[in-house]
Order: C-alpha cells, then structure tokens, then sequence
C-alpha cells in the first residue's frame, strides 16, 4: 500500500509552512510499502496534526492525502473503518484508552474486530511489556507508562500495512522502550508493513529507511 | 454482532445511563398509546363487524325496516295524506344508504280468521305482502296460485311471544312452539255474505323483520281485485327498505326530514354509532398523541444514552469499528425495547378482544376472538413507523 501526500497543508498551520521548508507539508511526497520513515518534528511544527491527518482524523487541510491512490477526502466513514481495520494501524500520542474498561479489554475490543491474532499471543505480548499483573486494572488507574504500553499493544493486534506512531515510547523508561522497539518491529517486520514515526528528536528506534524533517 | 465478549463490552461502553427511570417512563408511554391505538381501532372495528359482519347479528338492527308517514293532527283522516306516491318511492330509492325499496300491500277486501278445536279463536285479520326478497328466509311452500285453497301465511314472531307470554297464561291455554303453530289451520273466511270463499291457511314461517300477518303478493293482489271495496286506494301506506347501513345518521336525518315514521330501534344505532365514533375517535387521537410523546421521550432517551457515550463512541470510530456496526449494535438494543412494547399492546388488544367476543355473545351477538385484520394494521404500521424513528435516530446520531 502506498502513501502519497499531495501540497498538503493543515489549515492551523498555513502561516508558518509557507514561511520554513518543510519535508512534509505543502510538497509532493510518497512512501512505499514497507518502509521505516522517521518524522522528526520540533514541536509546533504540526507532528500529531500530520499523524492525524494520515490516519484520517482530521480534514482541516489543503491538498490531498492518498491511500493506494485512494483520496481520503473521498472515502466515506465506512470505508475509513475498513482501512482502519485491516491497513492502517495507530499508536497515539494521547494514548486513548477506554478508562472503564480494563487493560486488557481495551487490548481485546480491538483484537475482537479481526481476530487476526490470538488472545494467547496478545496476553503474551502484554507480558513482554511487563503489563502482566496490570490486565485486570482499569485503563483509569494505570500510569502513563502503563497505558502507553497498552496502546502499543492494541495497535498491533489488528492487520496492518502501515504502522502510524505519535512520540510511542514518550512515557516509557529505556529498558521498556527496548522492549517495545523489539516488539514492534518484530510485529511489523511479520506484517511485511511500513512505519511512520514521528517524534521530537533524532533517534535510532527503528532502521528508517527515511528521515524527514517536518 | 456475535461475540458476546465483544458485545458486553459493547454494551458497558454505550449503554450507561444514569436514568433507566426515564427510560420506564418512555417505555410505559409508548406501551399505553400503542394498546390504546390498537383498542381504539379494535372497537371500531368490533362494532364495523356487529353491523356489517358476515356473522349473524339479526339484534342489531336487521338491514330492513318498515317506514310509513307520521300520522298527525293535521294529516289525521285526510284521504291519501299517508300513503306513498310513486315520488316518494323514487325519492327513497335515492336516499343515503337506501338499497331497495318494497312496497307492502294491504289486503282492501275483509279477511275474517277462524279456529276451531281447543283454541277457539275467531277475529278480523289484516293481512300484508312483501316482495319475496324481503322476507327474512323464503319458505318452501311460499306460493299461491287463484284456485288454491291452501293459503300459506308467515307470522310476526312478535304474535307468538304474545300469545305464549301474554295471552295463553292470562286464558289458561297452552303455550305453543313454533313447529305446533306450523302444525295448526286456520280457516280464512275472505269477502263477506255469498261473495267469500274459504281459505285453509297454515303458518309456514315467523318474522322478526315485519310485524304482522303476510300472504304471498299473489294471493293479496287477487283479494283486492275479487273482493276489494271498488275505489279503494290502492297506494301504499307502508314501505319495507333494505338499508345498508340503518345506523348512518345521514339515513336517519332523511327519514326525520320527510317525517317517516319507522321502527326507532332500527335507529338507535345511530346514536350509539356516532357515540362509538366520538369515542373511538377520541380515543385514537390520543392514542396517537400519547405515542407520540413517548416515541418522543424515547428517541431523547437514545440521544441522551448516544450523547453519553459520545467519548467511547468517537474512540471506538477511531480504533477502526465502522458507524454501520455501532449502529446496529444500538438498534439490536433499543429495537427489542419497541418489540417488547408493542408484544405486551398486541396481548392485551388480544386479551380485550377474546373477552369482548365472550361479554357479547352472553347477549347473542357475534365477534371473533382473535382482533381483526385492521388490527394487525395498524401493529405492523405503527411498528413499521416506531423501528424506522428508532433506527434513523441511532445511525442520525451516530453519524453525528
């Protein structure tokens, strides 16, 4: 699945683009299938916004972003969920749990829309992160850390050609980076799927095969 | 939609709601202005089948009824002021809800009855003829032809009430069914002094519909031309119609009008008919007014459950479930309330039903124990109408 963006532009951000050069907005741009792209973004420069907008949650921009050829600006809700569901997964930077439900569970309503991965390969990836005495806790009571580990593990639970990540390891220590790195690369390199990563600075997370600069 | 895990967290993600009291109230509002549409439409219905139905409810006001012109202290003995001119008859024919007309013939020739035995019973005896298609049922041996000497006579039922529940116990004299009075003669003595002959007439039938003694139309029309007094008029007094529906109060107001004279039973279902229409009306005003406020109270319920859960909502759209799926995931919850509602209206209309068809035929009427056609009508319709509200709000909302 390829990505192209078009001379987008997010319509907050119009003012500064058309003054700094950026590697993303307002130019012709393509990624294709199974890439590692790194996003490094200073902040205010729009990095979540440009997460958000790949990922289709926001329309506030100019130009044109392309799925497969495919124009998100003429795909319709369904078919958003349908790329959502089977192309294109997410890691936010805001984590976005379910806080009634539990670590687990907010694992397994994702998990339940394919069913492409088991329910004892997801518990063992929740092991892997050290969340294993955590699956019953609440999403409410669960420190940044925590959450954020739980939403690496729901984004990988579903099929997936592109990987999107907003700053995924930001609450995370160096030991549980390491361990969410190799999880997630070993998942996405099983997925034969791309990445995006977008985060403050350099770093050498993952073997991008390309850097840009937004 | 079958995973049940996936379901009920589905369902702790969407469906809390602080107020199931509103929810009771919804639900009950819609229950009551269901059942009371489908009463009101049940007693129409009920009382469409009482008048008009195939079954028997002869009670009710038969569809034949006799009129003839008021007599009052103006028309009181003046020649011909009471009988009908062939005008009249024209004008009747045209008349809401008038079929047929008939014009019942009076013997104008003297009748005298005579019998013998244990019930000596000898009196002057008028006597009347229908067009056959008017009476209640054609008997067999409802013919007569000049020469005959046998006479066949049909009797209002009325006489035989009265003679067995009036007469017979005052006189001592033995009450009598009605194969016992078919099994009777009588001799008619018709015209007087040598210009008479001697008839044997037999009842062959009783009548609830015309009350009083019939001969066949060809027997009346040879006494008035043998023995009936010469420039007797020979213009009807009294009409027999087929009416489809005496109750119609345009009918009534006809009648009233030209100031006929008829049978005010036959009329009272006039009244009582604009009664149940008032009534009924009424009731499925608000009937209709009441489901409305629930279905209303309702849809604001499923708004207000949607608005709360608008945070799970709008990260189950972004984590990849689709709006048509989310969707039918509230419709399969609140689709079954609506269910649930209109089975419990359906099991009383049915219930109110079977138990009219039982209170009614306690008084020899006939209804059938299962709610009428239209009454599953306007089930399906107010159904239809109810899921249609009830699905577009959910995806409205959702889309939302």
């Amino acid at each position: 699945m390829q990505l192209s963006l078009q001379g987008v532009v997010p319509i907050p951000l119009r003012e500064k683009v058309s003054v700094g050069k950026s590697g993303m907005w307002n130019t012709s741009v393509s990624f294709n299938k199974g890439e590692y792209v790194f996003v490094q973004a200073p902040s205010g420069t729009g990095k979540t916004t440009l997460i958000h907008i790949l990922y289709g949650l926001r329309k506030d921009h100019t130009g044109d972003v392309k799925w497969n050829n495919t124009s998100l600006n003429a795909t319709d809700n369904e078919a958003l969920a349908a790329l959502r569901t089977n192309n294109i997964s997410v890691i936010f930077q805001d984590m976005r749990l379910f806080p009634e439900l539990t670590a687990w569970e907010n694992i397994d309503i994702k998990r339940r829309l394919t069913n492409t991965v088991t329910e004892e390969e997801a518990k063992e990836w929740l092991n892997r992160l050290g969340l294993k005495d955590k699956k019953e806790s609440a999403g409410s009571t669960l420190s940044y850390g925590e959450q954020q580990r739980v939403a690496i593990v729901r984004a990988l639970v579903q099929p997936f050609e592109w990987l999107l990540m907003d700053e995924p390891f930001s609450h995370l220590d160096h030991a549980n980076t390491q361990k969410a790195i190799s999880l997630i690369l070993e998942v996405v390199q099983k997925s034969n799927a791309g990445m995006i990563l977008a985060d403050l600075d350099e770093n050498t997370y993952f073997p991008y095969t390309k850097t840009i600069v937004l | 939609m079958s995973d049940k895990t996936q379901m009920n967290m589905l369902k702790r993600l969407l469906m809390r709601t602080q107020h199931k009291s509103r929810l009771v109230a919804a639900l009950l509002a819609l229950c009551i202005g269901t059942t009371l549409l489908l009463l009101s439409v049940m007693i129409w219905w009920n009382f469409r089948e009482l008048l008009y139905g195939k079954n028997q409810n002869d009670t009710l006001g038969s569809t034949f009824l006799i009129i003839g012109k008021r007599v009052t202290e103006q028309n009181m003995g003046v020649a011909n002021a009471t009988v009908f001119q062939p005008a009249d008859i024209d004008s009747l024919k045209q008349a809401p809800q008038v079929q047929d007309v008939g014009v019942i013939s009076s013997n104008h020739f003297p009748v005298y009855a005579m019998m013998g035995g244990k019930l000596p019973l000898a009196t002057d005896l008028p006597l009347e003829s229908v067009p056959d298609n008017f009476l209640d049922k054609m008997p067999e041996e409802w013919k007569w032809e000049p020469g005959s000497r046998s006479l066949p006579i049909i009797v209002s039922s009325q006489f035989l009430d009265i003679y067995n529940y009036v007469f017979a116990p005052s006189q001592g004299l033995p009450q009598l069914s009605e194969t016992s009075v078919k099994s009777i003669a009588l001799n008619l003595k018709v015209g007087e002094g040598d210009h008479s002959e001697v008839f044997l007439a037999h009842v062959v039938g009783f009548s609830d519909r015309i009350g009083s003694v019939l001969a066949p139309q060809s027997f009346i029309d040879y006494g008035n031309k043998t023995y009936g007094k010469p420039g007797a008029t020979t213009a009807p007094s009294q009409l027999i119609l087929k009416a489809k529906d005496p109750s119609d109060t345009k009918f009534a107001d006809y009648l009233q009008r030209r100031d006929y004279a008829t049978n005010s039973q036959n009329l009272r279902w006039s009244k009582i008919r604009a009664i149940v229409e008032v009534v009924t009306s009424a009731t499925g005003i608000l009937a209709l007014l009441l489901m409305g406020i629930g279905t209303l109270v309702f849809i604001l319920f499923i708004e207000l459950t949607i608005a709360h859960a608008q945070h799970s909502l709008t990260l189950l759209l972004q984590i990849g479930y689709s709006p048509h799926y989310l969707s039918k995931f509230m419709i399969s919850r609140f689709l079954p309330m609506v269910f649930g509602t209109v089975i419990v209206s359906m099991i009383i209309t049915i219930i109110a039903q079977a138990t009219a068809a039982t209170v009614v035929k306690s008084q020899g009427l006939v209804l059938p124990i299962m709610p009428g056609w239209p009454v599953w009508a306007a089930l399906a319709v107010s159904t239809a109408v109810l899921a249609t509200l009830v699905t577009r709000s959910i995806s409205g909302a959702i889309k939302r």
